[in-house]
């Protein structure tokens, strides 16, 4: 037997190198190992069987329909088949990490039933994306020294927030980015400490900005808890190894570019640079407080669905940042804090484009910075200036206070979200969707020779109707954006036979040309739905008034 | 088939080249780094604090070789120890009456100081440390070399390791500190910094351990049922740390920055050449031994033979790495198997920053002030130091095959004098 000298287990070691402080800030529940901790495996396993089933039942029927789940899913869906990175050319418009996790992800449902890869049924594959990150938002809050309850809280807020379900029901890089980043901050959080849970916090942190770029503003918060968490003698180690991993796995993806020869612009092929320069150039949808300007009219469709997180998470925020001098809570919250604060920076920005899906990112942060907040609260009303000896009915003051506070937020938050959860669970806003499918499956007669614009969420319900994926049924602007599709289109408009005019389609048809054109030259045959959200087929008119 | 066929073997083969060096790299940085993984493990690598009772008693063996030089101040700094029961016995050749003459002369002044003379015809330091070993009257055997300067109180240290630990061997921290010297000093000093402050300890978690050549402390009447050392191996520090560890003995390893034993690195690029050979022939040596194969668990014999053929898969490693990019560059090979290419080179690139950081820590550690045109040297010095590990690698292999287990001395081949006029021998060896 060998080992190594056990000195730290004697109490003098010297004083200029105190190993390990002990010492945890007071009041806080020391968060020991929450595997082995009873009361915290319960609370976080009811409330994860909550948001699950609040999360999960009716998730196919709503939220509509969004044309980014099924760009995703159908790229996916290319991975699956082996056909490369997207059905289309891959475009670098994002990393294509997020897209092959969900292809792993819903490869056994999608293997067992190849029909069941459309948007509405693979919805329920994130439901364990939800699940991993709402018990990461738990963990994460035991590991920032917040309170049982407090924890609890947090995990509630980013799980059932009806603006966290709406959202976190749809299939979004950038809930899979949210996984990741979860999980760089729960290992940079880490009690032990480790050199290389650091090191795998660097690797989460990567693997979730290649899932979805924008969670790059997120990277310096994660620096922060590292730093707050790691230890003295063994800091430089660990932040060095974290940001070595980061940037290393960040690399690969020009890397990749590079060994494709895409990663510089050049004629007939597409490239790295291309698509950064596109997205970094999109036209900007104007200064958030700018009342009738595309990021204002984000802003209130997030604020339509809950204000509590929104502005109950900024308004935490702005607490603990007040009470930096002072609070521990403040302390253990900086690096949520910190996101939060990025990312309303960013959003700020006066001529920036904010996308819907943009909120997202924030949810974990806003739900455990509003969870701190309340802690911070809680701590004042019934500890601040607590003296041993304090009078009963003093005591008996605080917690009718607190309990007052407690009843008050209750009856404001509880009608409000019971409202919002209650569409997202009894509400169909798919029917037209599910319609439209039905209809291009059943009356068309040769699917297989049949040309079809439609919006991105309908791609992959044709495809398994027969329809030939990419040729026959085509990506709608893929008509005027892709020159590999325009190629098959000599005769415009004429050679399609049918399009599928969903809002989408409609909005975006305006800068594209040949999708304005098949709608202007096509009579409905079927619509479904009314107004604003109805969905039309339109057959394609050739001039001599019969169709192709 | 035809040209499918070749390039799909072709990627299989870098493929599995790749992924087997990548887990070679990921392993020795996972054990390279031990001692950092978390604080608790970095504060348990160091000496705990003497509680001023002493009760082992000290013979050290100062074995001396043309060494006249530097080998009185050596003598006195160790009589400075503040441990009150040691001996010093300085162990000098028949054929050297220089050295001879100064170890007489501490002798006399101090009855602390015995000399032993070595009258093998063929000298090596095995042989010398043998030959002392009868006369240690000390409960405890220490090895010293005679340029070392040893911390005053790191005997008080050791007999406190002992007798709190049970240990039958401690092994203290060596290091060298020259890392201004040269290209090579600078990362031979880190070697040494990542070996005693790191590795070594995890070798000592495991019960396997490599000892080093000084600074080692073993219990006399252990070493003298092992039988001392092998006098016929160019390792038998290493030998014996193997010997010992197989058959289940104690091993402690502690490292406290200003308790090393500090030492300097070869002072020309040929004698870390040569040094280097004979430290890979002596562990082609031990691993041919097979005492190893005692450990009882398998993954203790796992340990063993891939610290015992390190630095020969690190030669290896250092040619493959570049070639397999390069092949998955300019030949027409899928992304994936491109990418596949690349591992070893980030866990490389890894290692690399962490030597960076080391380097930091290390000026840290020991007060010495770290330039920017060090980390340079550090960066750049890498591909090539990779080289000269190489090259002592192959060249060991080479003579081993040969037959060729002399000791390869500095002094016989016109070695470089440094500033105290010594000829600098060929005995700090350590692996790295």
């Amino acid at each position: 037997m060998t080992s190594t000298l056990p000195a730290v287990t004697t109490p003098e070691v010297p004083a200029h190198r105190r190993p390990v402080s002990t010492a945890r800030p007071t009041g806080r529940t020391a968060p020991s190992r929450l595997r082995s901790s009873r009361s915290d495996l319960l609370l976080c396993g009811v409330l994860l069987v909550a948001i699950l089933v609040v999360q999960g039942w009716n998730i196919a029927d709503y939220p509509t329909l969004s044309d980014d789940e099924g760009t995703y899913l159908a790229q996916a869906w290319a991975v699956q088949e082996g056909r490369g990175l997207a059905h289309y050319t891959y475009w670098y418009d994002h990393p294509p990490l997020g897209w092959i996790q969900i292809a792993v992800l819903t490869w056994i449902p999608s293997a067992l039933s190849p029909e069941s890869m459309t948007v509405g049924t693979m919805r329920a594959a994130m439901l364990v994306v939800s699940a991993v990150s709402a018990v990461l938002v738990y963990v994460l809050g035991r590991r920032l020294s917040l309170p049982r309850w407090a924890a609890g809280l947090g995990m509630v807020l980013f799980g059932l927030s009806p603006l966290s379900v709406v959202l976190q029901r749809e299939i979004f890089l950038d809930n899979l980015a949210v996984m990741w980043t979860l999980l760089a901050f729960a290992l940079a959080a880490s009690p032990s400490r480790h050199l290389w849970h650091h090191f795998g916090a660097g690797i989460a942190a990567a693997t979730a900005v290649l899932t979805k770029e924008t969670m790059l503003f997120v990277l310096p918060a994660v620096l922060v808890t590292m730093w707050r968490h790691s230890h003295r003698d063994t800091r430089k180690f660990a932040l060095t190894g974290a940001v070595t991993a980061c940037a290393l796995i960040g690399l690969s993806y020009p890397l990749f570019a590079l060994l494709k020869g895409e990663l510089l612009p050049g004629s007939g092929h597409v490239s790295l640079w291309d698509g950064i320069t596109y997205q970094m150039t999109r036209p900007g949808s104007g200064f958030i407080l700018d009342e009738g300007s595309g990021s204002w009219g984000v802003l209130q469709s997030w604020l339509y669905y809950d204000r509590v997180l929104i502005v109950g998470g900024l308004a935490g925020a702005l607490l603990l940042l007040v009470t930096w001098r002072w609070s521990v809570t403040a302390h253990a919250l900086a690096g949520p804090s910190a996101a939060v604060v990025v990312l309303a920076l960013v959003a700020l920005r006066p001529s920036g484009y904010l996308p819907a899906m943009y909120v997202i990112q924030a949810l974990p942060f806003l739900a455990l910075v509003l969870a701190g907040g309340t802690a911070s609260v809680a701590h004042a009303v019934l500890r601040r200036r607590r003296a041993a000896g304090e009078p009963r009915p003093v005591t008996a003051g605080r917690y009718a206070l607190a309990a007052v506070l407690a009843v008050a937020a209750g009856a404001y938050v509880v009608p409000r979200w019971y409202d919002g959860d209650r569409t997202a669970v009894t509400a169909d806003a798919n029917a037209p969707y599910q319609a439209a499918s039905k209809w291009l499956a059943e009356e068309v007669e040769d699917p297989a020779d049949t040309r079809v614009l439609v919006d991105d969420a309908l791609w992959l319900d044709l495809v398994h109707a027969g329809y030939e994926p990419g040729r026959g049924v085509i990506w709608f602007y893929k008509a005027d954006l892709d020159p590999a599709v325009t190629k098959t289109m000599p005769r415009g408009w004429k050679d399609l036979d049918y399009v599928v005019a969903s809002p989408t389609v409609r909005r975006d048809a305006v800068d594209l040309p040949n999708v304005k054109a098949a709608i202007e030259h096509s009579e409905p045959v079927a619509v479904f739905g009314s107004g604003e959200d109805r969905i039309e087929i339109r057959q394609i008119q050739t001039s001599a008034g019969g169709v192709r | 088939m035809g040209i499918w066929g070749d390039l799909l073997l072709t990627s299989v083969f870098i493929a599995v080249v790749s992924l087997a060096l990548f887990w070679m790299a990921a392993f020795t940085l996972w054990w390279q780094m031990h001692a950092w993984r978390t604080p608790e493990v970095l504060a348990s690598t160091r000496f705990s604090r003497p509680d001023g009772d002493d009760h082992v008693s000290f013979s050290l063996l100062l074995p001396a070789r043309h060494e006249q030089a530097v080998l009185d101040h050596t003598i006195q700094r160790l009589l400075e120890s503040t441990h009150t029961d040691f001996e010093i016995i300085v162990i000098v050749g028949h054929d050297d009456p220089e050295t001879t003459e100064v170890a007489e002369r501490a002798a006399a002044r101090d009855p602390r100081v015995r000399v032993v003379v070595d009258t093998h015809e063929k000298k090596n330091k095995p042989k010398a440390m043998n030959t002392a070993l009868p006369h240690c009257r000390g409960d405890v055997v220490g090895v010293f070399d005679a340029e070392d300067q040893v911390h005053p109180e790191l005997l008080a240290h050791v007999d406190h390791a002992f007798r709190t630990t049970g240990a039958d061997v401690v092994q203290g921290g060596v290091q060298l500190i020259n890392f201004h010297s040269s290209w090579y000093s600078l990362r031979n000093c880190l070697e040494y910094f990542f070996w005693f402050r790191s590795r070594l300890h995890l070798h000592a978690q495991k019960g396997f351990i490599p000892l080093g050549g000084n600074t080692v402390f073993v219990r006399t009447d252990v070493l003298r049922e092992a039988g001392g050392w092998d006098p016929d191996c160019l390792a038998e520090d290493c030998d014996l740390g193997v010997r010992l560890s197989s058959v289940g003995k104690k091993v402690v390893v502690a490292y406290d920055s200003d308790m090393v034993t500090r030492e300097e690195t070869p002072g020309s690029l040929m004698s870390l050449l040569k040094q280097r050979t004979r430290w890979n022939q002596g562990f082609l040596q031990v691993y041919r031994k097979k005492d190893w194969r005692q450990l009882p668990t398998f993954g203790q014999r796992l340990l063993a033979r891939y610290t015992l053929m390190t630095p020969f898969m690190q030669a290896f490693t250092g040619l493959v790495i570049p070639l397999n990019i390069a092949i998955a560059v300019f030949l027409d090979v899928p992304v994936g198997i491109a990418f596949i290419t690349f591992l070893p080179a980030v866990t490389a690139l890894v290692t690399f920053v962490f030597e960076i950081v080391g380097l930091h820590d290390f000026g840290r550690q020991y007060g010495l002030r770290v330039r920017f045109v060090h980390y340079l040297k550090l960066v750049v010095g890498g591909p090539f130091y990779q080289v000269l590990l190489a090259g002592a690698a192959v060249r060991a292999v080479w003579r081993e095959q040969r037959g060729r287990n002399d000791w390869e001395l500095t002094s016989h081949t016109g070695a470089h004098l440094d500033a105290t006029g010594v000829t600098r021998d060929l005995r700090e060896d350590v692996p790295a």
